[in-house]
Order: structure tokens, then C-alpha cells, then sequence
């Protein structure tokens, strides 16, 4: 059936990437939903048309031009694809967790399509997830932001080619407890984190003039002097200097927040959202003026120390100081219900529905930076869209369909059970895993192979 | 100045009680005993149908009175026109009041060391002032079991309402001793034991369990005939299992180790119930033919299998329900026990319903702890722990407006709710002045 | 390096082979010198190469090389003749990428300023300079057990880290020399992380490979520059800069390890960002990259073994449910789809050899015959054994088919090659002749080959054994000495101490040997706690094949070999 698609789109030529050429993009009309566009309001009894993986109109009874597959949608709720600005989800590695910066790694080099939790992330209507790196450095690899394109074997087809660079930074216990404490170097403190990373801005401030005045006195006749070192790691930080990446923060605490907001206005860098920001409502008003935001937790605390003094009316706050905000996973379990996990802003600070659900959609698409394709039901978009029966917001809500670029993944009518992409031709007994929810935490993966065996026993944490 | 302030209050207070005038400000409420009338509400009994423009009369830490008419000249008036009252909600299995912040093992109290140690009792280590149980409560869980983990018979387990200064003040009269049942799964991402290592493992725990047992049986007999007994707490406390004085409490989640579980059971005709059954589903039949009555959850949580459909965990207490099994709810949590409402309201979505779901987080676990005289309804006679909800408390978007717990009025308030008054108006703001 | 230049190298080293022979070889007081290097196959049923349908002709080889193939041959005198009346001739076999008679270099000492998160190349697996040619034991049984199945020329790969060394291509000849055609061959590249240190994952693998990969770039640019410029300063080439320069120069391809579908395409990725020449070796899983092989150009070496089809044969017909037989059905699927694998290369015309790393020497009749099974052409598999593998080590010019001026590399069968009762009698390789018996087949059971191994079938584990293991913290290893006191097994394990550096030590328990199945505990001592740990695993020869579990943390995988026996009971 897929296959069928992606031929007729060959067939009459339409927009096939010659370097991606198996990435699919679907054509469908939706009809008599009510469409929460998120940033035009909800359209009671509207239709949605997809041609080619693009929203080419929104209104009400529109026909569905030749060849073009209708959905009838009466008495559900048709929303934006949602979108996670924290996962793990479909990668190999988590953490390089062997240094307190690693801005070389790439995530992307460790993207695996096959992952089964990308399908169970679609089943809960979510079509992009930023997969990131994990907590364990104050400045981590690069993150992949991912389009759940269920079923692509070629991990290039579920990276969204056209999403900004980000990074992973983070603060706080995680990473003073791998090296500090772990490994004997800095940083210990969090005093030893800001220096990190000040340090590593300061030599990737050398590191590019050492290249600018290189490639200058190339161009000189009799030039003498020869190539610096590369490094792609302090590359990497120059151009998080140079407004070309994101820094996505992995944080917990107000003093340790407000730092990385001292220092960016230091290095004079924008582009900064904070990661979890459990204590981001104690400095709400600096987040809202002098970054991208948060993306937060909806209710998780106490699990460590710095979270203890947390609150479920973060989210609630930090929406009210004016601070872009969205909720996140970092979870192969909370990735399942995010729609859930942002009605519980409802519940904790009594948000609108707007507000609440921007927060896992065009929210999250701002500090992706991404909004201008995805996030909303707006002519233009790429359609990545779920169909809901029950209200998003409903905690008896139950997802339906979700479409990717208007190919449609998952249909709960049609489910199939076994979702594996891949079996293992030697399987004798599929494993079962009794501590499944555990394991969906992936914050500090890797961080205990890279341990020791037995100390990395004695080594689970969560976030 | 506030440090001197308090040093010299410590040492002046005994003498000049009338000199004690540090400025305090604000004022700290305390839950409140008391005779409360809850007028004009819609009730949910969940055991005698929904009453509408009904009233509701606490007192003594009882309902005393339920219907239209119901009025007091000495009760408290609560106006609950347009609101509804709920039974308070019961979560079947958690770790709350054990641990307070669990990445910091200080603070870690449910897990003893030793294979064997059913005589650790979980109430002695309930902490009353633990942060998430004033969490918790506003939520409308009024009620958890709190359940120690780790070997084999991990320890015993106890039913604490969430209000209290002293565990036995909060100790809501049922105890259970638990066991967590060999397994025949995989532990973890970590695990790599070859399948037939695990079988083999398996089987040698099942062994030992049958040993201990054994044992425990041996212990009782001759207890029983009057033997003087070398001091074995721990055989003390598991013959209370066979006596049939105390549950035992089953942790039991693979699909095979059910069915062993079932039929280890069998014919030792002592009083069970099966926790986490977290695939059930597989082997729902058997379950309800055993007629052992299960305790599961989480709801929100992960397929066990790669193969399972996605919805396996929403879906599986509908399916235990379905074939016949008696279903109570729990989260296994300890900070977020909060969320129970929330797991109950994706079980009832995924095919247990919603009438089925309200029972297996009141009524169910109430009958399956042998407390449905006291607890899981709103019934005359009946303590009274019930919520007070702007709409149905399984939905984010209602708001619980009040909480009783033994006829106390909790304060709606918690650090969660202090730190929103705090700071969701922070002052200064952005700028000092 | 030229091809031209490749060949005068290899005839060098084989031309010294021969004089340093003769010069030395006055007399041979142990009587086994053979007493000439001539000989002629007569009358054999003679396939030149893949797509030669079979004549009778007679062989003649003289000093390692074919000096003649034909029906009218005048022999000379001091050719030994061997009948091949009833035999059938074939170039020898070609691997690529093994590991046969390839030691595991020394630990190399960490300094005392060590830091995890910058480690000295050397100890993060980085020893592009090392090469396998050093590590090579011509000796070793398992270059024996290769030869009896056919092979006369391989690859060999050095064992170590991401970047373990320069690979060697050499003749299955005699024991007494190492025989190399070629000792400094591809570069040897693999995912494998240093687990401990930087880079400690596939993620830090990859990124470390670009940074060597752009500083010798650079390095070399800079050469160029001093050489060219006065007043430039000295370049500093590190021994990893000096082994990849002719990668980066194109002039060495990177023989990659990459064994599942997501593996090879990581490869690609990295060679069409960087551009290095590229084969890509050990490949099991590869049905949906098939495509991406071909479009890239990249040569590949795949598994010669197929998966076990022990999980197939445990599949219940009776007393199973539906879901149990959806499970069974995926993992047929899967199976099925494996041995088809072969034949879709052939189908592709993607250019392909065999790997022998991690395979079994004693399987490769039963594996060929199973992709020819399905699908995989007679004619392919021998060019996949010959012209192949020769093409894709750059040697065609002197091996890969039984033809006048090619090495003396060929094997005599008993029957054409594919046929399940055929066996190979002679394997002459470098111009030795090797000889094998032939064993008249009653049964075609496993369980007869299993008996004739060890016809005894008493098993004996006195003895020192070494052993390793593959934790999540990486591989780690030690000796198990095995005693037997008064019809009790015991005895000591040496392990990696998990408290510091070095081995520690404790005893063996509860030792028992059940069938082929030898199981013990012990315990170590780990952060103030001690860890029962229990060893089982099963014997077949000299080496064990098992796990290691601790409780409460999984099970790893353990491998031993018997290397000191106690043959005294």
C-alpha cells in the first residue's frame, strides 16, 4: 500500500527528494471533524484537505479532488500532529558520557527507525519527537529531531531534514555526578559547571580565530603559516556562538538556570530553551525575557534532590510570566499520553485549552524551531495531524489516527499486533520486561556501561 | 536576625511563655475535626446509584446521615450546589510515606535487606509528614496501601488513610504480608541471562519459596501443639499467612509465573491477592477460574513485549474485568499516587468503562482488604473519607474542592499550591524596583 | 599503491621465502623437509575458474606456482605425481577479514596522567599503525582448520578497538613461515567502542573516526607545505596520522565491520561524508541495504555462517496458542529471509566475498550448500570463494583461478564441490600439499561428526583455561585453573579486579560437570558488597562457550579456551 503511493507520487513526479527519495508524503481529506487549529481557533464541523504532505486547505464542506482518499471524521477531534521536545526515544546511544563536553557527537549518527517505541509514540497521536542526547555532560552531543515516519528502515527518512541544529547542555547533580564524582575531574559543583562551560565558549572563541587568520594568510603569497587542529567540538560550540544552533538545557534549579542565562548574555547567545526546569517558575520572568523558554515536566518530582522542592504548577507559572512553554516527555511511556500530560495544566493552574494544548504543539515547534512547518492546522503546514475520539484534553481521550506529512501511520481500527519491525532470525523466547517503565527513562543511558560492571549495577537513576 | 531571634526564644520561652511574640505572618491550617454538612451536592455512592440535590451529614469521623432533607442546627454548612461527592479513592499498591526523595538512599525505607523478612512492618516507617502524602490527598486519594518491596517476603504491608500525626493514626485496619513471586521474566534491560538460565533461576526460587514455606508450616504446627519456639520473627509472621490472620499479597506479573502462581496457591487455602498482573490479559480465564482477586497497575505503563499491541497496560484491567476478575487499580508509586484518578480514567477508556473504573479505586479494593464496612462508598454508617469534586475527579480539568479523611477537613493546600502562591506572582519581578 | 607495485611486493616476499629456504636448508635432522616442490596432478577433473564448466586436464605446479594446466604437459622428473583420475580440481578458496591465527596484542599500560575523557590513542583502540602481519601465527590450528575447509589465501584482521590496525593478506601455506602476500593491507575500522573512555559509544566511534580522519587531512596538507615552502613549521605526525594517511590518499580502503543493516548504512554515511575507499566486511543482516550496497559501489564481505537454527527446531507444532505461533511465524520469516540473503546479492551483481571472522571452519560445507539451497548460483559462490574475494584484496593477478602462472593455490574434492557428500582430499596451497581423509559417511547425522571429533567422549577440563567476557563495562578476562581432587572439581578464577586495577583472585565452588556442560561459582568482592558469580558453559574440544550471571544484574556472555591441559588424569 505504501509502496503503491510512493510510486503514483513518482509516477506524476511530485516533490521527490533525490537524496531522500523514500521519505513519503500522503494526500487525504479530512471531513465534518472539529479542528483545533491551535492558532486560528476550533472550527466546529470542518474539513481539512492534505495534497502531497502539505495542508492545502482548511474550511467547510470541501470535496476531495480526484484520487484523493476521505476520512470521515464526524464527532472527533482532528488536532496537530503532537510534537516532544524531549525524548529518547529511537536512538542506539544516549550518552557519550566520557567527557564533560562532547558538542561532537551527533545523535543523528545513532538514529534507529526500528525502535518499537516510535510506533507507540505515534498510537499516543505524537508525529515529532526531539531525540536527544542525555544528561550526563554539561555539554552534550547534538540532538536529531525526528518525524515518526513508522516503518522507514533508512534512519535518514525519520530525521526531519529541514529542523535546525540543537544541542544538549546540562546542569546540576547529573553531570557533577559522572565526572565530578564519578571521574575525579571538573566539573564537582555546580560552580565547576558554569566554568565548563564558560571555558569551552572562551577556546572555541581561540579555536575560530586560530582558523580565521589560517584561512587568511592561506590567501597571502609566501604564506607560511599551516592548519590548526580540527575540531569538530569546538566547532560545534562557535557555532552555538554564531546563532546556528539551539541549546536545549537540561536543568533543574532557579540558581543554576539563572546562571546559563548570565552566561548566554555573556556570549551574547538567543537561541536557549530549558530542559525540565523544575524550579523554572522561581525565575519565570527571566526565562520569559531572555530566552526560548521551557519545556517542562507536567507533574514529575522528588525522584532526586533538585527536584524536591518542585511544583505541578510550573507549567501553570511559567505560561502566566509570559515564558514560551511546553510539556515533554523523556519517557518511551509518557510519550504515549502527552495530551494528558498537558491537560493536567487544567488541573494544576487551570489553563485554557489553547493554552494547554500549544504546549505540546506550537510551543514545542518554537523552540524546535520549526514553527513555520509544523504545530498548527494552517494552510501550508506539513500535515502531520492525530484524530481523536474524545477531547484531547479528556483523560478518557483515545487517540485514533495519525498522519506524517499526510501519509497516515496509525489507525487503532487497523492495528496491527505485532508491530516489530525487525526479528531476530535466532529468537527462541521474546524477552518480556517486568520493569518496562523504568527503562522508558533514558536521561542517563549509557552512563552506567560506561561505569565500571558492578558499580553500574548499583547505578540506576532516572533523569 | 531571625537565627538570633529563634536562639533566644529557646531558651527564653520556658521561662516568659507571655514574651513569645515573634512576628509570625500568615496563619498555617490544620486539618479540622469537626460536624460538617455538605448540602445540596450530587452523590456518587458508587454503591447505591448517584443521588442528586442530595446532603451529606459527618460527624464522629462517620457518615451519619445521607439525603434531600438532611439539616443540622451544630454542623458546619458546606454549599455543594453544583458540585459532587465522591467516596475518597483508594490506590491498591504504593510506596508512599516509605520514601521521600528516592534517588537519596537516607531517605529510602521500603526495601530491608534479607530474602525473608515478612516481620518488616511498613508502618513503622510511614512518615506522616512525608511531603507527597499532603500531595497526594488533594487529589482525592484519600486512602493507599503502602507496601514494602525487595526479596521474597519483602514485609508486610499496611493500609494508611492520608491524615495523621502518627502511623497509627493514619493506619486505616488492614495489613498484608507480601510476597514478590519468583519470576520467570527478564529483569531489565541489564539482564542478559540466557533463557534457559532464567528458566533454571526460576525454578530454583521456586524452591526455595516452597522450602520457606514448608518451613513456616512446620513452625506454626508446633507452635500449634505447644512447642516452645527458638524466637523466628520472620516464621511468626508468615504463619500468620497459613493461620489465614494475614493476606498474602502476591507481586506476580508475567503471564507463566501467574499461572505457576495460581497454582502454587492452590491448595494451601490461605487469603490472596495478586498485585501488578501486569499481563493478565494473557491468561485472563484462568485468572477468574482461580477467582483471586487482583490488585493492578500501573495503568500508564509500557507493553511487556516488543509484539504486545500498544495498549496493552490501558487495556488490561478491562480485560481481567471482562473475564470475570475482580479488579482493584493502583500506580506502584510514590511521589505521584496523585496520578491514580488519572490511570483509572485511562483504564475505563481502553474498555474497563467508567462505572467499573470508579469501583475498582473505591468499593473493589475496599472488598478485596475486607474493609467494605468502613471504606469504598458513600454509605450511612461508613467512614467519612469522601471528596468533594467540581465534575468527574478522573477528568484533569475538575477541580477537588474539599477532602475528608475520617471526618477531618484536609486543607486544600500542599507545597505544590504554596510555591504557585509564591511565585506565579513573584515579587520583585524582572526588574529589583 | 599500484597494482604493478602491489605484485613486485608480493613476488619479493615470496622470491625470499624460497631463498632463505634453500640457503638454509642444508640438511633436515627431523626428516620431514619434503623432498621436492614439484608436482603434478594428473588427469583431474580440472574448473579453471566460476564460470568453467569442468575438463580433464593435469596440473603441474613447480615453487609455489601453476607453472602448466592442460591435457599434453611434458612433466619433469622430480614432479611428484598425484593421481587425479577420480578428483576434481578448484582454485583454492579466498577469504576476506578473518581472524585466524591472530593474537590479542598486550594491553598497552595506562600513564599516570590518564584521563577517561582524553585517552592516548593506544588504549582507546586507536592503533591504525599496528599491523596484523605482527600478530600472525602461521602455526595456529585454526589456519589448519581453514585449509582443510578450502581456503589457501586470507585476509587477516588485527584484534582491537574502533581503528585496531592494518590488515595482512597471506597464503594458508606452510606452518613454518607466515607466507604474506601483502602485510599492510586495508585498514581494519569497526564500531566497537572503548566502553571506559573516549569514545565509550557507536555515537563518540563515529565522531572520533572524523577527527582522525580531517587531522590527517590536514597533516598532510601540511606536508605538503613544508616541502614545498621554506620557513613552514616542522609537522607533527602522530603514529595514527602516519597509518591513515594513505586512507585519506585513497590509496588504502577501510575494510569496516559492520554486521547489521543499521551498521552498514553508518558506514556508508561516514564514507560519502569523508570519501575514503570502502569494503564493508562481516555482514549478517543486509536484505534491506541491498540496494544502498549497490548504488554505493562498496564491495562486501559477508558472514560465512547463517544463523542457528536451533530457535526454528524449538518451535512447537502442538500445545501452543495462536499468538505463540504469529511469534514462531516472525522469527521463520526471518530465518528464511537469511538464507536468501546470498542469493540476493548474486541477483543485485553486487561484488562479494566471504568473512570468516566468528565463523566455524566446520560449517562452511553446510553453509554454502544452504544459500545455494536458496538460490545463490554454484557459480556464484565459487567466484564469492576465488575471483571475488581476489578482485576485492586486489591479488586477481596472482590468485583466484587454477590457471598457468597463478600461485599453486587449489583444492581436490572428491566430487564437484556443492554436493552434500563431498569431501576435499588434498588442499595445496603455496605449493604445499596438504592431506586430508576422507571419511566414508554411514550417517549424515550432526551427532556423527560431534562423535568423530572426540571418539572417546570423555571431556577433560583439568587444565588452565583463559577466558574472556563481554560485559556492558567491555571485555574483561582472566585464567580458570580446573582441578580434579579425589574426583572433586576445583579450583581458582582469576577476574579483573571491579576495585581497582589488575586481577584478583578466588576459588572455585560447586564445580560439576554434566554432559558437556561445565558449571561453577565465585564470588567477588564489589564496593563493600560481595556478588555470587556463576559460570556455565559448554565444552566442545578445548574451548568453552557460555555465560557468566550474577544475580540481580544479567548474564554475559563467556568464552574459554583450554590452553594448558592437565593431561595427567
Amino acid at each position: 500500500m505504501k509502496k503503491n503511493i510512493f510510486l503514483l507520487a513518482a509516477l506524476i513526479g511530485l516533490g521527490m527528494g533525490t537524496t531522500h527519495a523514500q521519505v513519503q508524503k500522503g494526500s487525504v481529506l479530512i471531513k465534518n471533524a472539529t479542528v483545533l487549529t491551535i492558532t486560528k481557533g476550533n472550527l466546529e464541523s470542518s474539513d481539512v484537505l492534505v495534497q502531497n504532505g502539505i495542508i492545502t486547505q482548511v474550511g467547510k464542506n470541501l470535496t476531495a479532488p480526484t484520487g484523493i482518499s476521505t476520512i470521515d471524521a464526524t464527532g472527533k477531534y482532528l488536532m496537530p500532529g503532537i510534537i516532544d521536545a524531549h525524548s529518547h526515544v529511537g536512538l542506539d546511544v544516549v550518552n557519550e558520557a566520557s567527557a564533560p563536553i562532547t558538542a561532537e557527537i551527533r545523535m543523528k549518527d545513532v538514529v534507529n527507525p526500528y525502535e518499537i517505541g516510535i510506533y507507540r509514540a505515534l498510537a499516543g497521536g505524537v508525529t515529532i519527537s526531539h531525540a536527544m542526547h542525555g544528561s550526563a555532560n554539561v555539554i552534550g552531543g547534538q540532538n536529531a529531531t525526528l518525524k515518526h515516519r513508522w516503518g522507514s528502515k533508512d534512519p535518514a527518512d525519520i530525521i526531519m531534514q529541514d529542523a535546525p541544529r540543537t544541542i544538549k547542555f546540562a546542569l546540576g547533580e547529573n553531570p557533577t555526578r559522572v565526572h565530578g564524582r564519578g571521574n575525579g575531574i571538573q566539573p564537582r559543583s555546580r560552580m565547576g559547571v558554569e566554568a565548563v562551560i564558560r571555558n569551552g565558549f572562551n577556546e572555541a572563541l581561540q579555536y575560530k580565530k586560530a582558523w580565521e587568520n589560517y584561512t587568511l594568510a592561506k590567501t597571502q603569497k609566501g604564506n607560511t603559516s599551516t592548519p590548526p587542529t580540527y575540531n569538530e567540538r569546538l566547532q560545534t560550540l562557535v557555532d552555538i556562538l554564531d546563532g546556528k544552533i539551539i541549546i536545549h538545557c537540561h536543568s533543574y534549579r532557579a540558581d543554576e538556570i539563572y546562571m546559563l542565562i548570565n552566561v548566554v548574555k555573556d556570549f551574547n547567545i538567543k537561541k536557549l530553551v530549558f530542559q525540565h526546569t523544575n524550579e523554572g517558575f522561581k525565575v519565570a520572568p527571566e526565562i520569559a525575557e531572555y530566552t526560548m523558554g521551557a519545556s517542562v515536566f507536567a507533574d514529575w518530582w522528588a525522584y532526586k534532590m533538585e527536584v524536591y522542592y518542585s511544583t505541578a504548577y510550573n507549567a501553570a507559572i511559567l505560561q502566566k510570566n509570559g515564558a514560551l512553554t511546553s510539556i515533554n516527555s523523556d519517557s518511551a511511556e509518557l510519550i504515549r499520553h502527552l495530551y494528558h500530560e498537558a491537560a493536567k495544566t487544567q488541573r494544576y493552574g487551570g489553563l485554557t485549552d489553547e493554552e494547554a494544548l500549544a504546549m505540546i504543539t506550537i510551543n514545542p515547534a518554537k523552540q524546535l524551531g520549526i514553527e513555520d512547518k509544523v504545530g498548527s492546522i494552517e494552510v501550508g503546514k506539513q500535515a502531520d495531524l492525530a484524530i481523536f475520539e474524545g477531547h484531547p484534553l479528556s483523560a478518557y481521550a483515545v487517540p485514533q489516527m495519525t498522519f506524517v506529512d499526510g501519509i497516515k501511520y496509525f489507525d487503532r481500527n487497523s492495528d496491527q499486533l505485532d508491530q516489530r519491525q525487525w526479528v531476530a532470525a535466532t529468537e527462541m523466547v521474546e524477552p518480556i520486561h517486568l520493569r518496562a517503565n523504568e527503562e522508558a527513562h533514558r536521561c542517563m543511558q549509557d552512563v552506567d556501561a560506561y561505569f565500571e560492571a558492578f558499580q553500574g549495577a548499583f547505578f540506576s537513576e532516572k533523569h | 536576625m531571625n537565627r538570633i531571634l529563634t536562639s533566644f526564644c529557646a531558651t527564653l520561652l520556658a521561662l516568659l511563655p507571655l514574651m513569645a511574640v515573634a512576628q509570625i505572618d500568615g496563619e498555617f491550617v490544620k486539618p479540622r475535626n469537626g460536624k460538617f454538612l455538605l448540602k445540596n451536592a450530587t452523590v456518587v455512592t458508587v454503591t447505591k446509584g448517584t443521588l442528586n440535590n442530595t446532603s451529606v451529614l459527618l460527624e464522629n469521623g462517620k457518615i451519619s446521615q445521607i439525603g434531600t432533607g438532611v439539616t443540622s442546627s451544630d454542623a458546619e454548612e458546606i454549599d455543594c450546589t453544583g458540585l459532587f461527592i465522591y467516596p475518597g479513592i483508594i490506590d491498591g499498591g504504593t510506596r508512599l510515606g516509605l520514601v521521600e526523595v528516592s534517588s537519596v538512599p537516607e531517605t529510602v525505607d521500603y526495601a530491608e535487606i534479607g530474602n525473608v523478612s515478612p516481620n518488616m512492618q511498613a508502618l513503622t516507617t510511614v512518615n506522616p509528614n512525608a511531603e507527597a502524602i499532603g500531595v497526594t490527598r488533594v487529589s482525592g486519594v484519600t486512602t493507599v496501601l503502602t507496601v514494602p518491596s525487595g526479596g521474597l517476603f519483602p514485609g508486610t504491608a499496611a493500609l494508611i488513610n492520608l491524615n495523621g500525626y502518627t502511623p497509627d493514626q493514619m493506619y486505616g485496619g488492614f495489613k498484608a504480608v507480601a510476597m514478590s513471586f519468583p519470576s520467570s521474566g527478564r529483569r531489565g534491560r541489564f539482564d542478559r541471562r540466557s533463557d534457559e538460565n532464567i528458566k533454571k533461576d526460576g525454578e530454583k526460587a521456586m524452591k526455595e519459596a516452597s522450602e520457606i514455606w514448608e518451613n513456616a508450616k512446620s513452625y506454626l504446627e508446633l507452635k500449634n501443639s505447644g512447642a516452645e519456639l527458638t524466637y523466628y520473627p520472620e516464621m511468626e509472621q508468615l504463619s500468620k499467612v497459613i493461620s489465614g490472620e494475614l493476606p498474602l499479597l502476591i507481586e506476580v506479573n508475567a503471564a507463566s509465573d501467574i499461572l505457576n502462581a495460581i497454582k502454587w496457591v492452590e491448595e494451601k487455602n490461605i487469603k490472596v491477592i495478586f498485585t501488578g498482573v501486569a499481563e493478565g490479559w494473557r491468561v485472563a480465564d484462568q485468572l477468574a477460574k482461580s477467582k483471586i482477586p487482583v490488585v493492578t497497575g500501573p495503568v500508564q505503563a509500557l507493553p511487556t513485549r516488543a509484539s504486545d499491541r500498544y495498549d496493552t497496560p490501558y487495556a488490561n484491567a478491562g480485560m481481567l474485568a471482562k473475564a470475570g476478575v475482580k479488579v482493584a487499580l493502583r500506580t506502584d508509586e510514590e511521589e505521584n499516587v496523585r496520578n491514580l484518578p488519572f490511570h483509572a480514567a485511562f483504564a475505563a477508556a481502553y474498555g474497563l468503562g467508567k462505572e467499573e473504573a470508579l469501583k475498582a479505586v473505591t468499593i473493589n479494593p475496599a472488598e478485596i482488604f475486607g474493609i467494605a464496612d468502613q471504606y469504598g462508598s458513600v454509605e450511612v454508617g461508613k467512614r467519612a473519607n469522601l471528596i468533594v469534586s467540581t465534575g468527574d475527579p478522573f477528568e484533569t480539568r475538575s477541580q477537588i474542592q474539599h477532602v475528608f479523611i475520617d471526618g477531618y477537613r484536609i486543607p486544600m493546600s500542599n507545597r505544590h499550591i504554596r510555591l504557585y502562591q509564591e511565585f506565579l506572582e513573584r515579587s520583585p519581578g524582572l526588574n529589583a524596583n | 599503491m599500484n597494482k604493478q607495485f602491489l605484485k613486485a611486493g608480493m613476488l619479493g616476499l615470496l622470491v625470499a621465502g624460497w631463498l632463505s629456504q634453500s640457503v638454509w636448508a642444508q640438511s633436515d635432522p627431523t626428516g620431514k623437509r619434503r623432498v621436492t616442490s614439484t608436482y603434478a596432478i594428473t588427469n583431474a577433473t580440472v574448473f579453471k575458474s566460476p564460470s568453467d564448466p569442468g575438463s580433464k586436464a593435469t596440473i603441474l605446479i613447480k615453487d609455489g606456482i601453476i607453472v602448466g594446466v592442460g591435457t599434453s604437459l611434458t612433466l619433469p622428473k622430480e614432479a611428484k605425481l598425484i593421481a587425479g583420475d577420480s578428483l576434481f580440481a578448484y582454485p583454492g578458496f579466498i577469504a576476506g577479514a578473518g581472524t585466524m591465527g591472530i593474537s590479542k596484542p598486550k594491553d598497552a599500560e595506562r600513564p599516570k596522567d590518564f584521563v577517561s575523557s582524553n585517552p592516548p590513542d593506544e588504549i582507546a583502540g586507536i592503533t591504525p599503525w599496528r599491523a596484523a602481519a605482527d600478530f600472525y601465527t602461521a602455526s595456529s590450528s585454526q589456519v589448519e582448520d581453514w585449509r582443510k575447509a578450502g581456503f589457501t589465501i586470507s585476509q587477516v584482521i588485527p584484534d582491537g578497538g574502533m581503528l585496531p590496525g592494518k590488515t595482512a593478506i597471506l597464503v594458508l601455506g606452510d606452518s613454518k613461515t607466515n607466507n604474506f602476500l601483502n602485510n599492510n593491507a586495508a585498514v581494519a575500522a569497526n564500531f566497537r567502542s572503548s566502553r571506559s573512555m573516549y569514545p565509550a559509544t557507536l555515537a563518540g566511534v563515529m565522531a572520533k573516526f572524523r577527527d582522525v580522519y580531517q587531522n590527517t587531512a590536514l597533516v598532510l596538507d601540511h606536508e605538503r607545505m613544508f616541502a614545498t615552502t621554506t620557513g613552514v613549521k616542522r609537522p607533527q605526525v602522530s603514529p595514527t596520522q602516519e597509518a591513515m594517511k594513505a586512507v585519506v590518499q585513497k590509496q588504502q580502503a577501510v575494510l569496516f565491520t559492520a554486521g547489521s543493516e543499521l551498521e552498514i548504512r553508518r558506514a556508508i554515511a561516514l564514507q560519502k561524508e569523508l570519501g575514503f575507499k570502502l569494503i564493508l566486511t562481516g555482514l549478517e543482516n543486509y536484505e534491506s541495504v541491498i540496494d544502498l550496497i549497490k548504488s554505493s559501489g562498496t564491495p562486501v564481505l559477508i558472514k560465512l555462517q547463517l544463523p542457528d537454527e536451533k530457535s526454528i527446531k524449538a518451535q512447537k507444532s502442538e500445545g501452543v496458542t495462536e499468538a505463540t505461533k504469529a511469534q514462531y511465524a516472525r522469527v521463520k520469516e526471518a530465518y528464511d529471509a537469511a538464507l536468501k540473503q546470498a542469493a540476493l546479492l548474486e541477483k543485485a551483481g553486487i561484488l562479494f566475498g566471504f568473512s570468516t571472522a566468528d565463523a566455524k571452519a566446520s560449517e562452511v560445507h553446510q553453509t554454502l550448500k544452504t544459500m545455494i539451497d536458496n538460490g545463490l548460483s554454484e557459480k556464484a559462490a565459487l567466484a564469492a570463494l576465488t575471483t571475488n574475494p581476489a578482485t576485492i584484496l586486489g591479488i586477481s593477478k596472482v590468485a583466484g583461478t587454477l590457471e598457468k602462472g597463478m600461485l599453486a593455490n587449489l583444492i581436490l574434492s572428491t566430487d564437484t564441490l556443492f554436493k552434500e557428500e563431498t569431501q576435499i582430499k588434498h588442499v595445496i596451497a603455496d605449493g604445499y600439499v596438504f592431506d586430508y581423509e576422507i571419511k566414508k559417511k554411514s550417517q549424515k547425522t550432526d551427532t556423527s561428526a560431534v562423535k568423530s571429533e572426540n571418539p572417546s567422549n570423555a571431556i577433560s577440563v583439568e587444565g588452565v583455561w583463559e577466558y574472556t567476557s563481554e560485559t556492558p563495562a567491555g571485555s574483561s578476562g582472566g585464567e580458570i585453573t580446573i582441578k580434579r581432587d579425589n574426583g572433586v572439581l576445583g579450583g581458582t578464577i582469576t577476574y579483573d579486579d571491579p576495585s581497582g586495577s589488575g586481577k584478583a583472585s578466588a576459588p572455585i565452588k560447586n564445580a560439576s560437570l554434566t554432559g558437556k556442560t561445565l558449571s561453577f561459582e565465585f564470588e567477588v568482592s564489589a564496593g563493600g558488597m560481595s556478588l555470587s558469580v556463576l559460570i556455565s558453559g559448554e565444552i566442545n574440544g578445548k574451548s568453552m562457550d557460555g555465560a557468566l550471571s550474577v544475580p540481580q544484574m544479567g548474564s554475559f556472555p563467556v568464552k574459554a579456551t583450554l590452553t594448558s591441559p592437565n593431561l595427567a588424569n
